[in-house]
């Protein structure tokens, strides 16, 4: 797949490779591709090709070993750690597994999603600001859980966890979000509903979004672009409907049936 | 086993190095296993020559053919035994001799390389670099391989197999060297039970004189305590201990976990001295900690037993919160990481979180541990309660010592109460 460039790109993965130190395994091959402002991408293939290291390169929690991402003009690969903290609280993400603190409240594992924009002390002694409680919980409110603020964690659903991982990631008032697999623990009804959160904050706020999905019925229903990786190369970058039989087979191989998310 | 995995077996072990490693490791066990019966064997000569015989202040020696006797005899049996079926030392590998076909050998095949290995071994013509296996091995067509167990045939029961049947006899062994190793005699227990009833029957008729009052015979060492006193002194002695321990490892901890510290070099040091710190520190109990300061701080202060109470629960408490810490779920982490939280910020609002009931439930745990230490540190001069259980001990004076112990006793429980219905609530 060539790369072509875009009229005002966003967010640009020039080349990027991932090599793990043990076993010498290529996560990512050479990716190249570019996202535009106000996109809703949605990265699919097979578990092992290579999503969750690609989104986790972009906020560099996994350190790409070379190629270059530029965001919004700034190549984040040669940024120091202390920039790229500045860089990361514009940069939400909402995870798999959830990854909240299951014994903390709910109102509690929201507000940490303030803490890159909080002094040094004040986040030491846990003193959130009175406007980020307040934003904490107008947050909780917007995906439905005002009631639940000071519930803990494990005694929620799934659903519920990943929409406390949403008012996280609201928090930061991101440009950018990333979303690693978010509803492949969730039952399909409650995966719609995770979903439309994402597009919300797509469409109302403007964020730009890129996910990676499972199944390929959520990546047309919600996705303006899909890429597709296999084995960490780029086997597919197009709008969700160019994704026939043929395309759907080459990236999950031979053997696969579609299945259908309703 | 089958022809076909035990073909893979072979030809997975290519390294030649690994085949001899094998050979001769299950080759030293096996030695090993009848060198032990040996020395007990002589051991047991010895013991019943010496109360036994006649000749009662002798000792059996050997004579000077007596060790390479020894040596030559340990190692036929252990020949033996590894030819004869699966020995100790093979099962201990998980090796056992096969044909080139990977299936059993027969008797005759198991005399001949008893023979070979006779011929091949005293003349060393072993031959190990020429092929795979020694040449008694080669000729006989044997080889020791890894052998994994065979669904198709159930084992059959140990102690029919030779490595159960020397198991048992290495473990009847063991007991019987090892009850007149130690020398135990229970007949004292009866003998002398008429003196400790004397005792028991003291402490059970407990005076309770100075519970209160303070007991003047301190007066001399210009103290005077009453038991009441010092139990309370005892109780704040284990309470100051555990939260000065507590406070200190706290953050010690944090440096002690992987986790936390990362993977770059000053991490790794940070980690390796406060990790080797916690060992070294924990290894080394509080009565011996006690002893140290009570030379160090004053002979009886309560500030030499807090001490040496304190430095143990560092270290304990340290170890304890670090494995901690490394067992925490790394998803928090990850997404606090990814908000722009500093490695501080990481640890605030991701580790401690996850970590804190816990954290809370072996302090607690610990708590109760330094109140019993503290009842008996004062036996290396660590002050306390100990101190007057002690002198009493000393003087003969039961009826005070079974007031103190019953103080002592109801301290333990009620404490051992207290933190166990903490601990449940935490949890």
């Amino acid at each position: 797949m060539v790369w072509q460039p875009m009229a005002n790109p966003y967010l640009v993965v020039e080349h990027l490779t991932k090599v793990y130190e043990r076993g010498q395994v290529l996560a990512l091959r050479d990716l190249s591709f570019a996202v535009e402002k106000g996109e809703f991408l949605v990265v699919i293939g097979l578990s092992g090709s290579g999503k969750s290291t690609l989104l986790r390169c972009i906020n560099r929690l996994i350190e790409p070993t070379s190629g270059k991402i530029w965001l919004d003009g700034v190549d984040v690969t040669r940024l120091s750690q202390a920039r790229m903290r500045r860089v990361r609280r514009r940069i939400g993400m909402i995870f798999q597994q959830f990854n909240l603190v299951d014994r903390s409240t709910a109102i509690g594992n929201v507000l940490t999603g303030r803490l890159g924009y909080l002094p040094g002390w004040r986040a030491l002694l846990g003193w959130f600001p009175k406007e980020d409680r307040e934003k904490a919980l107008a947050n909780l409110e917007r995906v439905g859980l005002r009631d639940k603020a000071y519930v803990r964690v494990d005694q929620l659903s799934g659903g519920q966890r990943q929409r406390v991982g949403i008012a996280r990631a609201l928090m930061q008032d991101p440009e950018v979000l990333l979303a690693d697999e978010p509803v492949s623990a969730l039952d399909p009804a409650t995966s719609h509903s995770i979903m439309q959160y994402l597009e919300q904050m797509n469409r109302h706020d403007g964020a730009t979004v890129i996910a990676s999905l499972h199944f390929l019925s959520l990546a047309r229903r919600y996705g303006t672009r899909i890429i597709a990786l296999k084995d960490g190369q780029l086997v597919f970058d197009g709008p969700p409907n160019a994704i026939d039989n043929a395309k759907f087979k080459e990236i999950y191989g031979e053997d696969a049936e579609e299945v259908e998310v309703r | 086993m089958s022809g076909e995995s035990a073909a893979v077996v072979g030809s997975a072990s290519g390294d030649r190095l690994a085949v001899l490693a094998r050979r001769a490791l299950s080759f030293f066990l096996d030695w090993m296993v009848w060198g032990y019966v040996a020395y007990c064997v002589m051991y047991l000569l010895n013991h019943y020559w010496y109360t036994v015989h006649v000749d009662w202040w002798g000792t059996l020696t050997l004579p000077s053919w007596g060790w390479p006797l020894v040596v030559l005899a340990t190692l036929e049996l252990a020949v033996w035994c590894r030819s004869l079926g699966r020995s100790l030392g093979q099962r201990a590998i998980g090796v056992a001799f096969q044909d080139a076909a990977g299936g059993r050998i027969t008797v005759g095949r198991r005399l001949g390389r008893i023979l070979l290995w006779h011929i091949s071994v005293p003349l060393f013509a072993v031959g190990f670099w020429r092929g795979w296996d020694p040449w008694h091995d080669r000729v006989v067509g044997v080889g020791l391989r890894p052998i994994s167990p065979d669904p198709e045939r159930p084992g059959r029961r140990a102690l029919a197999t030779q490595w159960g049947m020397v198991a048992l006899f290495l473990g009847a062994l063991t007991l019987w060297v090892g009850w007149l190793i130690i020398g135990i005699n229970f007949q004292v227990l009866a003998r002398r039970a008429a003196q400790t009833r004397r005792i028991w029957g003291e402490m059970l008729r407990p005076d309770f004189r100075y519970f209160t009052a303070p007991d003047p015979v301190f007066s001399l060492r210009a103290l005077s305590y009453s038991i009441l006193d010092l139990a309370v002194v005892t109780v704040f002695m284990a309470l100051m201990a555990t939260i000065l321990g507590a406070v200190i490892a706290f953050p010690l901890s944090f440096l002690g976990a992987r986790n936390v510290m990362g993977f770059s070099p000053p991490g790794w040091a940070a980690y390796g001295i406060v990790r080797g710190f916690f060992n070294v520190f924990r290894s080394i109990e509080t009565i011996i900690w006690g002893s140290i300061f009570a030379v160090w701080v004053g002979y009886g202060t309560t500030l030499a037993g807090i001490l040496a109470l304190t430095v143990h629960t560092v270290a304990a408490l340290g170890k304890l919160y670090s494995e901690q810490v490394e067992g925490v779920s790394p998803g928090p982490l990850e997404a606090v990481w990814a908000a722009g939280g500093s490695r501080v910020q990481v640890v605030r609002h991701a580790v401690i979180p996850q970590v804190l009931p816990s954290f809370w439930a072996f302090t607690l745990y610990r708590w109760d541990i330094n109140v019993r230490m503290s009842t008996v540190i004062a036996l290396v001069g660590g002050g306390g309660i100990g101190d007057m259980l002690f002198y009493y001990k000393n003087q003969g004076d039961w009826p005070k010592v079974g007031a103190v112990v019953i103080v002592i006793v109801a301290i333990v429980w009620a404490m051992d109460y207290i933190s166990g219905r903490l601990r449940e609530r935490i949890a």
